[in-house]
Protein backbone atom coordinates (compact mmCIF):
# COMPACT_ATOMS: atom_id res chain seq x y z
CA UNK A 1 0.00 0.00 0.00
CA UNK A 2 1.67 3.60 -1.16
CA UNK A 3 1.46 6.18 1.19
CA UNK A 4 -1.07 8.38 -1.18
CA UNK A 5 -3.39 5.06 -0.42
CA UNK A 6 -2.70 5.04 3.37
CA UNK A 7 -3.73 8.19 3.59
CA UNK A 8 -6.83 8.21 1.59
CA UNK A 9 -8.02 5.19 3.84
CA UNK A 10 -6.84 7.42 7.39
CA UNK A 11 -9.48 10.55 5.53
CA UNK A 12 -11.58 8.20 4.62
CA UNK A 13 -12.17 6.59 8.27
CA UNK A 14 -12.12 10.04 9.72
CA UNK A 15 -14.99 11.26 7.85
CA UNK A 16 -16.98 8.17 8.43
CA UNK A 17 -16.87 8.27 11.61
CA UNK A 18 -18.60 11.94 11.61
CA UNK A 19 -21.31 11.05 8.80
CA UNK A 20 -23.70 10.21 11.51
CA UNK A 21 -23.40 12.84 13.44
CA UNK A 22 -23.96 15.00 9.89
CA UNK A 23 -26.66 13.46 8.96
CA UNK A 24 -28.39 13.33 12.36
CA UNK A 25 -27.82 17.47 12.61
CA UNK A 26 -29.15 17.82 9.53
CA UNK A 27 -32.31 16.23 9.60
CA UNK A 28 -33.69 18.09 12.01
CA UNK A 29 -36.50 18.72 8.55
CA UNK A 30 -37.30 16.37 6.75
CA UNK A 31 -35.12 15.40 3.70
CA UNK A 32 -34.60 12.66 0.81
CA UNK A 33 -31.46 10.94 1.00
CA UNK A 34 -30.26 13.17 -2.44
CA UNK A 35 -30.88 16.48 -1.04
CA UNK A 36 -29.54 15.87 2.15
CA UNK A 37 -26.29 14.26 0.22
CA UNK A 38 -26.07 17.90 -1.82
CA UNK A 39 -26.61 19.54 1.65
CA UNK A 40 -23.88 18.09 3.10
CA UNK A 41 -21.51 18.45 0.24
CA UNK A 42 -22.46 21.71 0.20
CA UNK A 43 -21.30 22.39 3.83
CA UNK A 44 -17.95 20.76 2.49
CA UNK A 45 -18.38 17.62 3.61
CA UNK A 46 -18.93 14.99 0.53
CA UNK A 47 -20.17 11.80 1.11
CA UNK A 48 -20.47 8.65 -1.24
CA UNK A 49 -24.38 7.75 -1.95
CA UNK A 50 -23.03 4.13 -1.44
CA UNK A 51 -22.27 4.86 2.33
CA UNK A 52 -25.01 7.46 3.00
CA UNK A 53 -28.12 5.31 1.90
CA UNK A 54 -27.32 2.32 3.95
CA UNK A 55 -26.59 4.17 7.19
CA UNK A 56 -30.07 6.15 6.66
CA UNK A 57 -31.73 2.71 6.65
CA UNK A 58 -29.24 1.68 9.33
CA UNK A 59 -29.96 4.70 12.05
CA UNK A 60 -34.25 4.74 10.74
CA UNK A 61 -33.66 0.84 12.47
CA UNK A 62 -32.30 1.71 15.14
CA UNK A 63 -34.93 3.80 15.83
CA UNK A 64 -32.84 7.25 15.36
CA UNK A 65 -34.58 8.64 12.05
CA UNK A 66 -38.36 8.24 10.66
CA UNK A 67 -38.89 8.05 7.06
CA UNK A 68 -42.03 8.32 4.70
CA UNK A 69 -42.48 8.23 1.40
CA UNK A 70 -43.92 10.89 -0.19
CA UNK A 71 -45.10 11.39 -4.34
CA UNK A 72 -43.52 14.75 -5.47
CA UNK A 73 -42.90 15.52 -9.34
CA UNK A 74 -44.18 12.37 -10.29
CA UNK A 75 -41.69 10.96 -8.80
CA UNK A 76 -41.51 8.85 -5.42
CA UNK A 77 -39.33 10.07 -2.94
CA UNK A 78 -38.12 8.84 0.96
CA UNK A 79 -38.17 11.09 3.20
CA UNK A 80 -36.16 11.28 6.40
CA UNK A 81 -36.09 12.71 9.60
CA UNK A 82 -34.93 12.88 12.90
CA UNK A 83 -36.90 10.45 15.25
CA UNK A 84 -37.69 11.64 19.08
CA UNK A 85 -35.00 9.04 20.27
CA UNK A 86 -32.55 10.84 17.69
CA UNK A 87 -33.29 14.42 19.05
CA UNK A 88 -32.48 12.98 22.73
CA UNK A 89 -29.18 11.41 21.52
CA UNK A 90 -27.90 14.33 19.24
CA UNK A 91 -26.92 16.85 22.41
CA UNK A 92 -24.89 14.16 23.70
CA UNK A 93 -23.21 13.30 20.50
CA UNK A 94 -22.38 16.67 19.91
CA UNK A 95 -20.75 17.26 23.23
CA UNK A 96 -18.86 14.17 22.68
CA UNK A 97 -17.82 15.71 19.23
CA UNK A 98 -16.71 18.94 20.89
CA UNK A 99 -15.27 16.69 23.41
CA UNK A 100 -12.67 15.27 20.91
CA UNK A 101 -12.23 18.57 18.98
CA UNK A 102 -11.00 20.12 22.23
CA UNK A 103 -8.44 17.04 22.73
CA UNK A 104 -7.68 16.92 19.21
CA UNK A 105 -6.58 20.68 18.96
CA UNK A 106 -4.81 20.52 21.98
CA UNK A 107 -2.77 17.69 20.66
CA UNK A 108 -2.17 19.08 17.21
CA UNK A 109 -1.43 22.65 18.81
CA UNK B 1 -36.92 -0.31 -20.38
CA UNK B 2 -34.72 2.47 -19.41
CA UNK B 3 -30.63 2.08 -18.08
CA UNK B 4 -31.73 3.47 -15.23
CA UNK B 5 -34.41 0.70 -14.42
CA UNK B 6 -32.33 -2.39 -15.40
CA UNK B 7 -29.84 -0.84 -13.39
CA UNK B 8 -31.71 -1.11 -10.43
CA UNK B 9 -33.01 -4.36 -11.53
CA UNK B 10 -28.94 -5.73 -11.37
CA UNK B 11 -28.62 -4.43 -7.88
CA UNK B 12 -32.11 -5.97 -7.09
CA UNK B 13 -30.90 -9.12 -8.47
CA UNK B 14 -28.17 -9.11 -5.80
CA UNK B 15 -30.15 -8.34 -2.90
CA UNK B 16 -32.60 -11.43 -3.30
CA UNK B 17 -32.11 -12.01 0.36
CA UNK B 18 -31.77 -8.90 2.11
CA UNK B 19 -34.96 -7.54 4.21
CA UNK B 20 -36.38 -4.07 2.23
CA UNK B 21 -35.31 -4.93 -1.22
CA UNK B 22 -38.20 -3.78 -3.14
CA UNK B 23 -37.83 -0.02 -0.72
CA UNK B 24 -34.06 -0.03 -1.60
CA UNK B 25 -34.87 -0.67 -5.28
CA UNK B 26 -37.43 2.05 -5.30
CA UNK B 27 -34.90 4.40 -3.28
CA UNK B 28 -32.44 3.90 -5.49
CA UNK B 29 -34.28 4.46 -8.52
CA UNK B 30 -35.79 7.99 -7.16
CA UNK B 31 -32.27 8.76 -6.25
CA UNK B 32 -30.71 8.16 -9.60
CA UNK B 33 -33.57 9.78 -11.42
CA UNK B 34 -32.67 12.87 -9.23
CA UNK B 35 -29.10 12.52 -9.80
CA UNK B 36 -29.87 12.43 -13.92
CA UNK B 37 -31.90 15.45 -13.76
CA UNK B 38 -29.51 17.70 -11.81
CA UNK B 39 -26.78 16.38 -13.79
CA UNK B 40 -28.78 17.26 -17.26
CA UNK B 41 -29.38 20.40 -16.04
CA UNK B 42 -26.20 21.73 -14.77
CA UNK B 43 -24.34 20.45 -17.83
CA UNK B 44 -27.21 21.80 -20.12
CA UNK B 45 -27.32 18.53 -21.66
CA UNK B 46 -30.30 16.06 -22.29
CA UNK B 47 -31.28 13.42 -20.39
CA UNK B 48 -30.29 10.64 -22.88
CA UNK B 49 -28.21 7.59 -22.73
CA UNK B 50 -24.77 8.98 -23.02
CA UNK B 51 -25.95 10.69 -19.73
CA UNK B 52 -27.23 7.53 -17.87
CA UNK B 53 -24.25 5.93 -18.81
CA UNK B 54 -22.06 8.15 -16.94
CA UNK B 55 -23.91 8.51 -14.40
CA UNK B 56 -24.67 4.67 -13.64
CA UNK B 57 -20.37 4.87 -14.46
CA UNK B 58 -19.95 6.95 -11.64
CA UNK B 59 -22.55 5.43 -9.04
CA UNK B 60 -21.07 1.89 -9.47
CA UNK B 61 -20.90 -1.61 -10.68
CA UNK B 62 -24.56 -3.30 -9.23
CA UNK B 63 -22.37 -5.86 -7.19
CA UNK B 64 -20.51 -3.07 -5.26
CA UNK B 65 -23.83 -1.24 -4.62
CA UNK B 66 -25.64 -4.40 -3.52
CA UNK B 67 -22.50 -4.88 -0.93
CA UNK B 68 -23.24 -2.15 1.01
CA UNK B 69 -26.71 -2.75 1.90
CA UNK B 70 -25.60 -6.83 2.76
CA UNK B 71 -26.34 -6.98 6.30
CA UNK B 72 -24.35 -9.99 6.15
CA UNK B 73 -21.12 -9.29 4.94
CA UNK B 74 -19.04 -11.88 6.70
CA UNK B 75 -19.08 -15.51 6.60
CA UNK B 76 -18.15 -15.38 10.11
CA UNK B 77 -18.61 -12.50 11.53
CA UNK B 78 -16.06 -10.98 13.96
CA UNK B 79 -17.79 -11.77 17.33
CA UNK B 80 -17.77 -15.77 16.15
CA UNK B 81 -13.88 -15.96 14.80
CA UNK B 82 -11.85 -15.65 17.43
CA UNK B 83 -14.23 -19.05 18.68
CA UNK B 84 -14.10 -20.46 14.93
CA UNK B 85 -10.26 -20.07 14.96
CA UNK B 86 -9.37 -21.67 18.43
CA UNK B 87 -12.11 -25.01 17.87
CA UNK B 88 -10.25 -24.91 14.24
CA UNK B 89 -6.73 -24.97 15.78
CA UNK B 90 -7.75 -27.72 18.66
CA UNK B 91 -9.75 -30.21 15.30
CA UNK B 92 -6.80 -29.65 13.34
CA UNK B 93 -4.51 -30.92 16.12
CA UNK B 94 -6.57 -33.62 17.48
CA UNK B 95 -7.09 -34.84 13.58
CA UNK B 96 -3.52 -34.54 13.06
CA UNK B 97 -2.85 -37.01 16.27
CA UNK B 98 -5.66 -39.31 16.07
CA UNK B 99 -4.54 -40.12 12.31
CA UNK B 100 -1.02 -40.43 13.70
CA UNK B 101 -1.82 -42.56 15.97
CA UNK B 102 -4.20 -44.80 13.45
CA UNK B 103 -0.64 -44.65 11.29
CA UNK B 104 1.17 -45.82 13.61
CA UNK B 105 -1.06 -49.00 14.76
CA UNK B 106 -1.26 -49.87 11.05
CA UNK B 107 2.78 -49.60 10.74
CA UNK B 108 2.87 -51.57 13.44
CA UNK B 109 0.80 -54.10 12.52
CA UNK B 110 2.16 -54.92 9.06
CA UNK B 111 5.63 -54.93 10.12
CA UNK B 112 8.09 -56.03 9.26
CA UNK B 113 7.49 -53.23 6.23
CA UNK B 114 9.48 -52.66 2.91
CA UNK B 115 10.83 -49.52 2.62
CA UNK B 116 8.71 -48.57 -0.44
CA UNK B 117 5.50 -49.63 1.87
CA UNK B 118 6.33 -47.49 4.84
CA UNK B 119 6.91 -44.63 2.61
CA UNK B 120 4.09 -45.43 1.16
CA UNK B 121 2.24 -45.54 4.45
CA UNK B 122 3.64 -42.03 5.34
CA UNK B 123 2.44 -40.70 1.91
CA UNK B 124 -1.07 -42.11 2.83
CA UNK B 125 -0.90 -40.45 6.57
CA UNK B 126 0.09 -37.17 5.35
CA UNK B 127 -2.77 -37.15 2.42
CA UNK B 128 -5.27 -38.55 4.89
CA UNK B 129 -4.37 -35.12 7.56
CA UNK B 130 -4.42 -33.40 4.29
CA UNK B 131 -8.20 -34.53 3.11
CA UNK B 132 -9.16 -34.94 7.31
CA UNK B 133 -8.08 -31.45 7.55
CA UNK B 134 -10.16 -30.37 4.33
CA UNK B 135 -13.22 -31.63 5.74
CA UNK B 136 -13.21 -30.88 9.03
CA UNK B 137 -12.35 -26.83 8.24
CA UNK B 138 -15.59 -27.21 5.88
CA UNK B 139 -17.65 -28.61 8.30
CA UNK B 140 -16.66 -26.20 11.42
CA UNK B 141 -17.08 -23.33 8.86
CA UNK B 142 -20.33 -24.12 7.92
CA UNK B 143 -21.62 -24.92 11.60
CA UNK B 144 -20.06 -21.32 12.22
CA UNK B 145 -21.81 -19.69 9.42
CA UNK B 146 -25.10 -21.33 10.19
CA UNK B 147 -24.82 -20.11 14.33
CA UNK B 148 -23.32 -16.34 12.58
CA UNK B 149 -27.08 -15.66 10.99
CA UNK B 150 -29.32 -17.47 13.54
CA UNK B 151 -27.72 -17.52 16.70
CA UNK B 152 -29.10 -14.22 18.93
CA UNK B 153 -27.09 -11.44 19.48
CA UNK B 154 -26.78 -11.22 23.11
CA UNK B 155 -24.91 -14.86 22.87
CA UNK B 156 -20.61 -15.14 22.13
CA UNK B 157 -20.94 -11.28 22.89
CA UNK B 158 -17.43 -9.95 23.77
CA UNK B 159 -16.51 -9.25 27.53
CA UNK B 160 -18.31 -6.14 28.23
CA UNK B 161 -15.86 -4.08 30.16
CA UNK B 162 -18.39 -1.68 31.97
CA UNK B 163 -19.87 -5.14 33.13
CA UNK B 164 -16.84 -6.84 34.18
CA UNK B 165 -15.44 -6.95 37.70
CA UNK B 166 -11.90 -7.72 38.41
CA UNK B 167 -13.52 -8.54 41.97
CA UNK B 168 -15.01 -11.64 40.42
CA UNK B 169 -12.06 -13.00 39.93
CA UNK B 170 -11.68 -13.24 43.43
CA UNK B 171 -15.35 -15.90 43.70
CA UNK B 172 -14.63 -19.60 44.26
CA UNK B 173 -15.29 -21.79 41.58
CA UNK B 174 -19.28 -22.23 41.09
CA UNK B 175 -21.12 -25.51 39.92
CA UNK B 176 -22.05 -24.45 36.53
CA UNK B 177 -18.31 -22.91 35.80
CA UNK B 178 -16.58 -25.72 33.33
CA UNK B 179 -12.98 -26.12 33.42
CA UNK B 180 -11.34 -25.32 29.97
CA UNK B 181 -9.74 -29.19 29.64
CA UNK B 182 -12.83 -30.62 29.42
CA UNK B 183 -14.37 -29.02 26.71
CA UNK B 184 -10.87 -29.40 24.70
CA UNK B 185 -10.88 -32.76 25.59
CA UNK B 186 -14.42 -33.26 24.55
CA UNK B 187 -13.61 -31.51 21.16
CA UNK B 188 -10.74 -33.60 20.54
CA UNK B 189 -12.00 -36.93 21.38
CA UNK B 190 -15.24 -36.07 19.17
CA UNK B 191 -13.05 -35.11 16.31
CA UNK B 192 -11.00 -38.14 16.49
CA UNK B 193 -14.66 -40.65 16.41
CA UNK B 194 -15.66 -38.88 13.85
CA UNK B 195 -12.42 -39.13 11.26
CA UNK B 196 -12.26 -42.86 12.37
CA UNK B 197 -15.82 -43.46 11.70
CA UNK B 198 -16.48 -41.21 8.50
CA UNK B 199 -12.71 -41.62 6.62
CA UNK B 200 -11.11 -44.73 7.94
CA UNK B 201 -14.07 -47.14 9.50
CA UNK B 202 -11.93 -50.12 8.28
CA UNK B 203 -9.82 -49.29 11.55
CA UNK B 204 -12.47 -50.33 13.96
CA UNK B 205 -11.72 -54.07 14.30
CA UNK B 206 -10.67 -56.67 16.49
CA UNK B 207 -7.05 -57.24 15.28
CA UNK B 208 -5.78 -60.90 16.42
CA UNK B 209 -2.18 -61.89 16.54
CA UNK B 210 -2.57 -66.10 15.07
CA UNK B 211 0.70 -67.87 14.46
CA UNK B 212 2.96 -64.39 14.36
CA UNK B 213 0.30 -63.01 11.44
CA UNK B 214 -2.00 -60.54 12.63
CA UNK B 215 -5.58 -60.69 11.22
CA UNK B 216 -8.46 -58.81 12.10
CA UNK B 217 -12.32 -58.42 11.35
CA UNK B 218 -14.93 -55.77 11.63
CA UNK B 219 -16.85 -54.83 15.02
CA UNK B 220 -19.24 -53.32 13.32
CA UNK B 221 -22.20 -54.18 10.70
CA UNK B 222 -23.70 -52.34 8.02
CA UNK B 223 -26.72 -51.65 10.00
CA UNK B 224 -24.71 -49.48 12.67
CA UNK B 225 -22.96 -47.25 9.42
CA UNK B 226 -26.52 -46.54 8.28
CA UNK B 227 -26.96 -44.62 11.07
CA UNK B 228 -23.85 -42.75 10.93
CA UNK B 229 -25.07 -39.37 9.40
CA UNK B 230 -27.42 -39.00 12.50
CA UNK B 231 -24.17 -39.77 14.67
CA UNK B 232 -22.36 -36.89 12.91
CA UNK B 233 -25.17 -34.61 13.55
CA UNK B 234 -24.75 -35.46 17.15
CA UNK B 235 -21.04 -35.34 17.11
CA UNK B 236 -20.99 -32.00 15.42
CA UNK B 237 -23.52 -30.32 17.73
CA UNK B 238 -21.52 -31.66 20.19
CA UNK B 239 -18.15 -29.98 19.21
CA UNK B 240 -20.49 -26.89 18.84
CA UNK B 241 -21.67 -26.70 22.43
CA UNK B 242 -18.04 -27.54 23.68
CA UNK B 243 -17.28 -24.75 21.53
CA UNK B 244 -19.97 -22.47 23.25
CA UNK B 245 -18.44 -23.74 26.57
CA UNK B 246 -15.32 -22.78 26.23
CA UNK B 247 -15.83 -19.25 25.04
CA UNK B 248 -18.04 -18.97 28.26
CA UNK B 249 -16.95 -21.09 30.79
CA UNK B 250 -19.74 -21.76 32.59
CA UNK B 251 -23.15 -23.18 31.75
CA UNK B 252 -26.13 -21.34 30.93
CA UNK B 253 -29.44 -21.50 29.43
CA UNK B 254 -28.56 -21.73 25.83
CA UNK B 255 -25.91 -24.47 26.45
CA UNK B 256 -27.98 -26.45 28.82
CA UNK B 257 -31.09 -26.31 26.24
CA UNK B 258 -28.44 -27.59 23.29
CA UNK B 259 -27.39 -30.12 25.44
CA UNK B 260 -30.97 -31.74 26.74
CA UNK B 261 -30.98 -31.80 22.77
CA UNK B 262 -28.23 -33.20 21.53
CA UNK B 263 -29.16 -36.33 24.58
CA UNK B 264 -32.12 -36.28 23.00
CA UNK B 265 -30.47 -37.13 19.64
CA UNK B 266 -28.22 -39.60 21.05
CA UNK B 267 -31.30 -41.20 23.23
CA UNK B 268 -32.64 -41.82 19.66
CA UNK B 269 -29.94 -43.01 18.03
CA UNK B 270 -29.42 -45.73 20.87
CA UNK B 271 -33.03 -46.91 20.41
CA UNK B 272 -32.79 -47.17 16.15
CA UNK B 273 -29.19 -49.54 17.24
CA UNK B 274 -31.31 -51.55 20.58
CA UNK B 275 -34.43 -52.17 17.76
CA UNK B 276 -32.53 -52.38 14.62
CA UNK B 277 -31.30 -55.47 12.63
CA UNK B 278 -27.85 -56.62 14.59
CA UNK B 279 -24.98 -53.67 14.31
CA UNK B 280 -22.36 -55.98 15.72
CA UNK B 281 -20.25 -58.46 13.65
CA UNK B 282 -19.26 -60.19 16.69
CA UNK B 283 -21.50 -63.03 16.10
CA UNK B 284 -21.44 -67.00 16.78
CA UNK B 285 -20.33 -67.60 13.07
CA UNK B 286 -17.37 -64.61 12.79
CA UNK B 287 -15.65 -65.76 16.18
CA UNK B 288 -15.77 -69.41 15.02
CA UNK B 289 -14.01 -68.08 11.81
CA UNK B 290 -10.65 -66.97 13.60
CA UNK B 291 -10.35 -69.75 14.41
CA UNK B 292 -9.43 -69.50 18.08
CA UNK B 293 -12.84 -70.67 19.56
CA UNK B 294 -14.38 -73.49 19.12
CA UNK B 295 -18.39 -74.12 18.08
CA UNK B 296 -19.59 -74.07 21.52
CA UNK B 297 -17.71 -71.40 22.97
CA UNK B 298 -18.40 -69.49 19.71
CA UNK B 299 -21.84 -69.92 20.44
CA UNK B 300 -21.73 -68.99 24.15
CA UNK B 301 -19.49 -66.20 23.58
CA UNK B 302 -21.36 -64.76 20.28
CA UNK B 303 -24.64 -64.52 21.80
CA UNK B 304 -23.23 -63.37 25.13
CA UNK B 305 -21.97 -60.28 23.57
CA UNK B 306 -25.49 -59.63 21.14
CA UNK B 307 -27.35 -60.13 24.40
CA UNK B 308 -24.93 -57.91 26.24
CA UNK B 309 -24.64 -54.72 23.95
CA UNK B 310 -28.11 -54.58 23.82
CA UNK B 311 -28.56 -54.28 27.81
CA UNK B 312 -25.43 -51.94 27.77
CA UNK B 313 -27.40 -49.73 25.31
CA UNK B 314 -30.35 -49.84 27.37
CA UNK B 315 -28.93 -49.15 30.45
CA UNK B 316 -27.26 -46.05 28.13
CA UNK B 317 -30.45 -44.45 27.61
CA UNK B 318 -31.21 -44.57 31.02
CA UNK B 319 -28.45 -43.16 31.95
CA UNK B 320 -28.95 -40.13 29.43
CA UNK B 321 -32.84 -40.18 30.34
CA UNK B 322 -31.25 -39.18 33.80
CA UNK B 323 -28.95 -36.70 32.65
CA UNK B 324 -31.22 -34.81 30.71
CA UNK B 325 -33.66 -34.88 34.11
CA UNK B 326 -30.65 -33.24 35.95
CA UNK B 327 -29.73 -30.88 33.23
CA UNK B 328 -33.82 -30.12 33.18
CA UNK B 329 -33.18 -29.77 37.00
CA UNK B 330 -30.42 -27.48 36.98
CA UNK B 331 -31.71 -25.49 34.25
CA UNK B 332 -34.60 -24.45 36.57
CA UNK B 333 -32.27 -24.35 39.11
CA UNK B 334 -29.19 -22.27 38.25
CA UNK B 335 -28.09 -19.06 39.19
CA UNK B 336 -28.21 -16.11 36.79
CA UNK B 337 -24.76 -15.62 35.46
CA UNK B 338 -22.79 -12.95 37.20
CA UNK B 339 -20.59 -9.78 35.61
CA UNK B 340 -18.33 -11.72 33.91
Amino acid sequence: MTNTESLENVVLELRRGVIVLAALSQLGTEQYGYSLLKQLADLGLEVDQGTLYPLLRRLEAQGLLESVWKLEEARPRRYYVISAEGKKILPKMKKEWAGIVSVMDKMLA
Amino acid sequence: MKLIDRYVAEVGKRLALVKGRADIEKELRSTLEDMLEDRAEKAGRPRDEALEIELLKEYGAPDKVAATYNPHPYLIGPRMFPMFIMILKIVIAAVALGLTIATSIQVMKQSPMTIVELLKAIGEWLLNIVSASIGAFGNIALAFAIIERFAPTSEFKVDDDEKWDPASLMKEPEPDDVRPWEPILAIVFIFIALSIFNFNPQWISIYILNDGQWSSFPIFTGAFFRLLPLMNIAWVAEIILNGMLLRSSRWNVSTRLTSIGIKCVQIAILYLLITGPAFLAITPESLQATEIFDADSAQTLGSMVQTGIRIALGLGIFGTLVEIVKAGYKLVTQKPAAAA
